[in-house]
This record gives C-alpha cells, sequence and structure tokens, in this order.
C-alpha cells in the first residue's frame, strides 16, 4: 500500500481500501441484525471509510440487505443480505460509541476484526428465563398502566410470561414473523381467556392489552417514521409495512382464539 | 398518589423493555427513570389538562428526549440507549391493536379512525426524538457538519488521485 496516496485522519493506523470495505460491512452486519436504524448503519458505514480517506465508498442499506459500492472504475461492492434480526441495544451501543472514536482508534485491521469477534461474543447479555420473567413484568405493568387492578396484573403476568416462554422454546425452528405473532396472540387469548374463565374478576381487555405489549411493532413503526423523516423511504415504507403486518398477525391470532372460544361453547 | 403509582409501573414496565432489547445492565435503572418521568408527564398533560394525545405526545417525547441527552452526556453514553426503552410505554400499541380488532370485527370505519390516530401519535413520537437530536447534534458539531458536507460536495474533486484506473496499480493495492 503506498501510504501517500491515503488523505484518512492523520491518527490512524492506514489500512488498504479492501480492509476498510471488510470492517465497514462488519461493523453494518452488526448494527443491522441488532436492530438499528437503517441511517445510522449508512451513516456509521460512511463515517468509517471517510475517517480512512476513502471518498469513493457508497452504502446504499435498507432493512433486508446492505450493499457496500466503490464509485471508482473496476471498483468492487459487497452485498450482505440480512434475515434475522433480534434487538440487541448493548451491541448497538457499543458499536455507535465505536463509531464516534474513529479519530482516536489505535488498532490496525487484525486487531479491529478481534475487537468486533471478542464483542460478539458477549452479544445477548440475558439468558431466556430472564427475557420471559421481564416479558411478563412487562405485560403486568403495562396492564396496570392502561388501568387495572391486581387480578389483571396476575392474569397479565402469566399471559406475557406463557407467550414469551413458547416463543422461546419454537425459536429454534426459525418460524416465520407471521406465524411467531400469530402465535403469541393465540396463547395469549387463551391464557386470558382461562384466567377470565377460573377468575372472573379479571377483565379480558386489560389483560390482553397488557400481555400484548412485549409484542407489539410500536419500535418497528416508530423506527419506520424516524426512517422517512431521515430521508430514507424504502427503508421507512418496509419498516411500517413490517409494523403493519406484525399488528395484523397478532390480532389475527387473538381473535381467531375468541371466536374459536365461543364455538366450542364456553362462555 | 395516582401519579407515584403511575411513575412506579412505568419504571417497571421500562426496565423490563431494557431487558427486552438486551440493553446492559447499568442502563436500566436509568431508562426506567427516564420512562417513568415521561409517562407521568403524558398521563398529567393528557388527563389533567385534557389536551390532546397528539400534542402530549410530543410534549412527553420532547421532555423524554432532553433528559437523555442530559444523561448521555453525564454518564457518556450514546443517546438512544436511553430513548429507546423510555418512549416504549409512549408508543401506541393499545391504539394498533385495537384498530385490528374493530377491522377484524367487521367496524372498518371505527378502526381506520383509530389507527389513523395511533399513526399520528408515533408521527408525534418521532417528530419529538427528531427534533430534539437534531438541535442538540447541530449545537455539538456544527463545524463537523459543515466539513462533511462540503467533502459530501467536493469529495470526488479534493482527492482524483484515489480513483484507482491502472491494474497493475490496484493490483498492487491488494
Amino acid at each position: 500500500m503506498s501510504d501517500h496516496k491515503q488523505k484518512g485522519l492523520p491518527d490512524l493506523v492506514p489500512m488498504t481500501k479492501n480492509q476498510v470495505m471488510d470492517i465497514a460491512m462488519d461493523l453494518g452486519k452488526i448494527l443491522l441484525k441488532s436492530g438499528a436504524e437503517t441511517n445510522r448503519v449508512e451513516d456509521t458505514m460512511m463515517r468509517f471509510c471517510r475517517s480512512y480517506g476513502y471518498y469513493d465508498l457508497n452504502v446504499f442499506c435498507t432493512p433486508t440487505i446492505i450493499i457496500l459500492g466503490d464509485e471508482s472504475p473496476r471498483g468492487k461492492s459487497r452485498v450482505f443480505r440480512v434475515r434475522w434480526r433480534a434487538t440487541d441495544l448493548g451491541l448497538i451501543m457499543d458499536i455507535n460509541q465505536f463509531s464516534y472514536n474513529f479519530r482516536r482508534w489505535k488498532m490496525d485491521h487484525v486487531q479491529t476484526k478481534h475487537w468486533l469477534q471478542n464483542r460478539l461474543a458477549q452479544s445477548h447479555p440475558y439468558r431466556n428465563s430472564i427475557v420471559c420473567l421481564a416479558s411478563g413484568v412487562g405485560s403486568a405493568c403495562f396492564s396496570m398502566l392502561l388501568g387495572g387492578d391486581v387480578y389483571d396484573f396476575t392474569g397479565a403476568f402469566l399471559a406475557g410470561f406463557l407467550a414469551m416462554s413458547f416463543l422461546k422454546t419454537v425459536d429454534n425452528f426459525h418460524p416465520t414473523p407471521f406465524w411467531e405473532n400469530f402465535m403469541a396472540g393465540m396463547i395469549i387469548g387463551l391464557a386470558t381467556l382461562i384466567c377470565n374463565y377460573i377468575e372472573p374478576e379479571c377483565t379480558l381487555e386489560s389483560m390482553t392489552v397488557g400481555a400484548l405489549m412485549p409484542f407489539l411493532p410500536g419500535l418497528a413503526f416508530t423506527n419506520g417514521v424516524r426512517d422517512y423523516m431521515a430521508g430514507d423511504l424504502l427503508s421507512g415504507n418496509s419498516r411500517i409495512a413490517e409494523a403493519a403486518l406484525f399488528a395484523l398477525s397478532i390480532a389475527i391470532g387473538l381473535a381467531f382464539v375468541l371466536k374459536a372460544w365461543t364455538w366450542g361453547g364456553m362462555p | 398518589m395516582k401519579y407515584a403509582e403511575a411513575f412506579v409501573f412505568a419504571f417497571f414496565a421500562t426496565v423490563a423493555f431494557g431487558v427486552l432489547f438486551q440493553g446492559p445492565k447499568r442502563i436500566l435503572w436509568r431508562s426506567g427513570i427516564i420512562g417513568g418521568i415521561g409517562w407521568v408527564i403524558f398521563i398529567v398533560l393528557k388527563n389533567g389538562f385534557s389536551i390532546h394525545s397528539f400534542s402530549a405526545n410530543f410534549l412527553a417525547t420532547i421532555a423524554i428526549a432532553v433528559i437523555s441527552e442530559i444523561f448521555a452526556r453525564v454518564w457518556k453514553e450514546p443517546v438512544t440507549v436511553f430513548e429507546i426503552p423510555a418512549i416504549i410505554p409512549l408508543v401506541p400499541g393499545l391504539g394498533m391493536y385495537q384498530g385490528m380488532r374493530y377491522i377484524l370485527n367487521n367496524y372498518v370505519n371505527f378502526g381506520n379512525e383509530v389507527l389513523l390516530g395511533a399513526a399520528l401519535d408515533s408521527c408525534a413520537i418521532a417528530l419529538g426524538i427528531m427534533m430534539v437530536s437534531g438541535i442538540f447534534r447541530a449545537l455539538k458539531t456544527g463545524n463537523d457538519f459543515a466539513r462533511q458536507r462540503q467533502q459530501d460536495l467536493l469529495g470526488t474533486e479534493i482527492s482524483p488521485e484515489l480513483y484507482v484506473t491502472d491494474p497493475e496499480n490496484e493490483a498492487d493495492n491488494e
């Protein structure tokens, strides 16, 4: 590598264009897989490329694909297809911190790769049981926020806990998001109906609403609007379509159980 | 007393969502405090002053975003990790669910109305976050932005030698 060509920031260890593309791609993959907005992914990757002086690299990113292209003649481009996404705030946080420290970054290509791998090994710090418990607690608190009492608190806790445990159990089979949310809706419906059957003090509405909160795509919807406002129309469209699909599938699952309950002759 | 109760439950709901989103342990209680404050502001504005839910959402989100920015400066963390769990109590999941259910039960007009209300509320949330983060970012890195914009416009002309046109030279670069 001829160093005199590089117009990067002065403190950085120089990297070739291939290495920069490699690490930028890794950053993008990690961010998109842990559920960051596309605007943030593009911003981080562009900032990384530019801080090393490669102004002719361009990024295009939607919720399902990252394309990192080279504008120059004979430039190579890289594509990565993202299929499964899972929210991980800790990873987003650390990569973001890294992206604001680019100008003081002292590691070369191999060390950066190692750093990223180490960070990835510590992703998803909470075990499934804790996540299920958190889902139950969140459901219960939401049912109280939206006007419930102690009975609703208990019922919503049970429903949220059961639905999330079921989802974590079938997670290995990689069901499509539609089926995942459909089954979550069904289990929530069943749990709340049984609670209501055993103890009529539990009101169906506030239990259901509380238990649904962890599965509702509120974050996807807000992210979609944020994408719109940042000018990423394609990502905004697809995120909002995703949110609508999720809400629809939960509602279908729930309505199915409610109808089936009455068809079955239960009160 | 009612508001204290609301604060406690919003706190625990926000912490639970922080765990669901796999947030690190050290930020959980901080985002919980922000979420509780935001929800209490929303409830006070909506029920106490009977403001329309769009404006109530907007003002509560602005409060959340400003407190998140302050917390982020104090504890040297990115802003979004405080914001994302903290806005969850405000997100109109209830409206989306109810709208879908009305539509499935054949009350299409009413369902549309509820869904539109939910969409407006999330627009208010996104608007508040974008406004506050835009202002703070402009305050922090105004000069950086100006320089970057110049580089955006002139990027290819500043460094024409970055264009590798010679195949042998390119092979050398690998």
